[in-house]
């Protein structure tokens, strides 16, 4: 097992790695517990030794995988200071947050055997907690809209009785979208500055889920949520 | 035993947020399964009647089953709300008590495997201390034993697979394998190729089993370095799910007329194929051995079954890979001879030798009906494949199979190899044997 350093090219590549893999795992997983989405589009998968939940839907799954493939670059750069997951109403007003914030530690080097086995105990747990974060939040308004909006790709495909939409901001450190702006990674997927209506939470209700202290990584996960949802 | 166990439950499920299964109650405070099962009734009890926050359980039912004729023994984690049905249900209830207690509605059953994992990882050498199920002659294999065993495994195979004489590293093997391949049945639309070919080595069982049996060989895989949990659960192996036993019962003929007609040789299929059917075999054997059975042997299985209610839409897709599963237990039998030359020649060579081959894999395939719906549907298609490009595959699987060993970047990589071992240690290899992968640690 080689011994990886911060100054090794590749070290940043690891971690990106391993955190956007996390962060797939969880954006389904927030779907399927805050009934996005229909939970018949949901498998039964495995991630980590443990059972998750993952959508078969080519379109939703390409989408969060292109979302995340733009993001890889700045966590490797450490960019990325939060990820965050919204769920939104019909009118586009933000009701429930999942920020993951993720910062990485000064000191950092991949070299010991039992360091991942470590870390995947770790995400293990934060699957855990967000499978059980239903007892905390109150439940999202249903909603009768037939349309789901992307909001990072320009177009809209009917899928059933979508109830709140979704979509996925990025926090950058900086001026790290200056790059993202000008190099598009993935094509005809531009990422937008988000709009103020859709960052901004009416009376937010902070509940702290999980944190994580690794090597590799420091990351914590909580969420907003609105004070009042319907 | 004094009250300080309710406050200490009352702090996991209303503080920390936790599900607090009976399992990991008696794990962290350091006693009887039993004894933990009365806490959370008590604790239940206690807090319904003060009527404060609500809280929601889940229970465990075990007992006689009567399906389609057929009577089994059924075992199952069940919602509070769908317990009175499935009692009713139930021919003779042997067992029902307290799974977990949480404050948050699960709306399936994957977190109760999860909480549990950890801390059964973390007492390794004597998750069965507190445990009910014991069995006298049941010891830990010696690691010299354990070696030889391997070694000798792969020769007397289909004997050995009958006899489950070498108990722990053979029928962990089994099921470790199990759940690989059950991954790969479900990563089916995967854009990267390279898990295309890797899903090659699937099979129908995977499929139908995946909602089920997934969870099932999953514990069983997690105990895979736990030789004594399975020194226990061998002599007293639970018996199956009402389809595997339908479908054990009638494959296993087909499994026994197959075997006898091919001593030595493999087929890629069916080599793959014969394990679980070995397996199934075993476990309908040992299903009739025990029928009178005790409360305690039920809580090893306890977490192979899994809610039935709530998934009723996933018995539709049971039903349809059942009959082409059927076809390819069959398939092997009639038509032995025609594969036997080009399997001979590809093992008279070495191992290099590339022959194309074709073969059943399982696919998804994803379409828009008429009413612009989109339909997934999982099938069967042949699909050729090389030999040679599993076998260059299968070094790099043998690196892969200790995960904490490699770098993060090839996790994923890992989990693709994890899975194409079985199917290239069975090629690769002289003999069908799965053992092949643990000597290449």
């Amino acid at each position: 097992m080689t011994t990886l350093t911060r100054q090794d090219l590749n070290f940043g590549q690891v971690v990106a790695d391993i955190l956007c893999e996390f962060l797939e795992v969880a954006i389904h997983l927030i779907l399927y517990v805050r009934e996005v989405y229909p939970s018949g589009i949901f498998q039964k998968r495995k991630k980590y030794n443990v059972p998750v939940q993952m959508s078969c839907h080519p379109e939703l799954n390409q989408y969060i995988q292109d979302t995340l493939h733009c993001v890889k670059p700045l966590i490797e750069k450490n960019d990325a200071e939060k990820v965050a997951v919204v769920i939104m109403d019909k009118e586009h007003h933000p009701v429930e947050r999942f920020v993951f914030e993720i910062s990485q530690p000064p000191l950092l080097s991949i070299s010991s055997d039992t360091l991942l086995s470590h870390v995947e105990q770790l995400l293990r747990a934060f699957i855990l907690k967000i499978s059980v974060c239903d007892a905390v939040l109150n439940n999202n308004p249903p909603d009768s809209t037939l349309r789901q909006q992307w909001s990072f790709s320009k177009c809209i495909h009917p899928i059933g009785q979508a109830w709140c939409s979704f979509t996925v901001l990025v926090h950058t450190r900086d001026a790290a979208t200056r790059n993202m702006e000008k190099v598009q990674v993935i094509k005809d997927f531009p990422w937008i500055v988000a709009d103020e209506q859709e960052v901004h939470m009416q009376e937010p209700r902070l509940i702290p889920l999980k944190t994580m202290t690794s090597d590799i990584v420091k990351m914590q996960l909580y969420v907003e949520e609105r004070a009042q949802k319907t | 035993m004094d009250e300080l166990y309710l406050d200490n439950i009352d702090e996991y499920v209303n503080d920390q947020d936790k599900i607090v299964t009976y399992k990991w109650l008696s794990l962290t405070l350091g006693v009887h399964v039993n004894t933990a099962k009365q806490m959370l009734y008590h604790y239940l009890d206690h807090k319904r009647k003060e009527s404060s926050a609500p809280l929601h359980a889940t229970y465990l039912v075990s007992g006689k089953f009567v399906h389609k004729g057929q009577p089994s023994h059924r075992v199952s984690v069940v919602k509070e709300d769908q317990l009175e049905d499935f009692k009713s249900k139930m021919s003779l209830i042997v067992s029902v008590h307290v799974y977990s207690v949480q404050k948050a509605l699960l709306k399936d059953s994957g977190p109760l495997y999860s909480v549990d994992y950890d801390a059964v990882k973390d007492n390794l050498k004597n998750c069965s201390r507190y445990s009910a199920i014991s069995c006298a002659d049941a010891v830990p294999v010696s690691s010299a034993l354990q070696a030889r065993d391997v070694q000798r495994a792969p020769t007397p195979e289909p004997e050995n697979r009958k006899l489950c004489a070498n108990g722990d590293a053979d029928v962990a093997s089994k099921p470790s394998t199990k759940p690989q391949k059950g991954i790969m049945g479900m990563f089916a639309n995967k854009s990267a190729p390279k898990k295309q070919d890797s899903g090659k080595a699937v099979t129908s069982e995977q499929k139908e089993d995946a909602p089920v049996d997934a969870a099932k060989s999953k514990p069983e895989a997690k105990a895979n370095p736990m030789t004594n949990f399975f020194g226990l659960s061998q002599a007293a192996k639970k018996p199956v799910t009402h389809e595997e036993a339908a479908r054990s019962s009638s494959s296993s003929s087909a499994a026994a007329a197959a075997e006898q007609q091919r001593p030595g040789e493999e087929k890629k299929a069916a080599a793959v194929e014969l394990p679980k059917e070995a397996k199934k075999d075993s476990r309908s054997k040992s299903k009739r051995l025990v029928d009178s059975d005790s409360e305690e042997e039920k809580m090893e299985k306890k977490k192979r079954r899994r809610i039935k209610k709530p998934e009723p839409e996933s018995s539709d897709e049971d039903v349809i890979p059942d009959s082409p599963q059927q076809m390819e237990t069959r398939e092997p039998s009639p038509s032995p001879k025609k594969k036997a030359e080009p399997l001979s020649h590809s093992r008279q060579g070495k191992s290099e030798t590339k022959t194309r081959k074709r073969r059943r894999v399982l696919k998804s395939r994803t379409s828009l009906d008429d009413e612009g719906c989109m339909v997934t549907e999982k099938g069967y298609e042949s699909e050729s494949y090389s030999e040679a490009e599993d076998d260059a595959r299968a070094s790099k699987a043998a690196k892969g199979l200790v995960p904490a060993k490699a770098a993060p970047s090839t996790k994923a990589d890992e989990k693709r190899s994890q899975k194409k071992t079985p199917a290239s240690a069975n090629k690769g290899s002289k003999q069908a044997s799965i053992m092949g992968f643990f000597q290449k640690k």
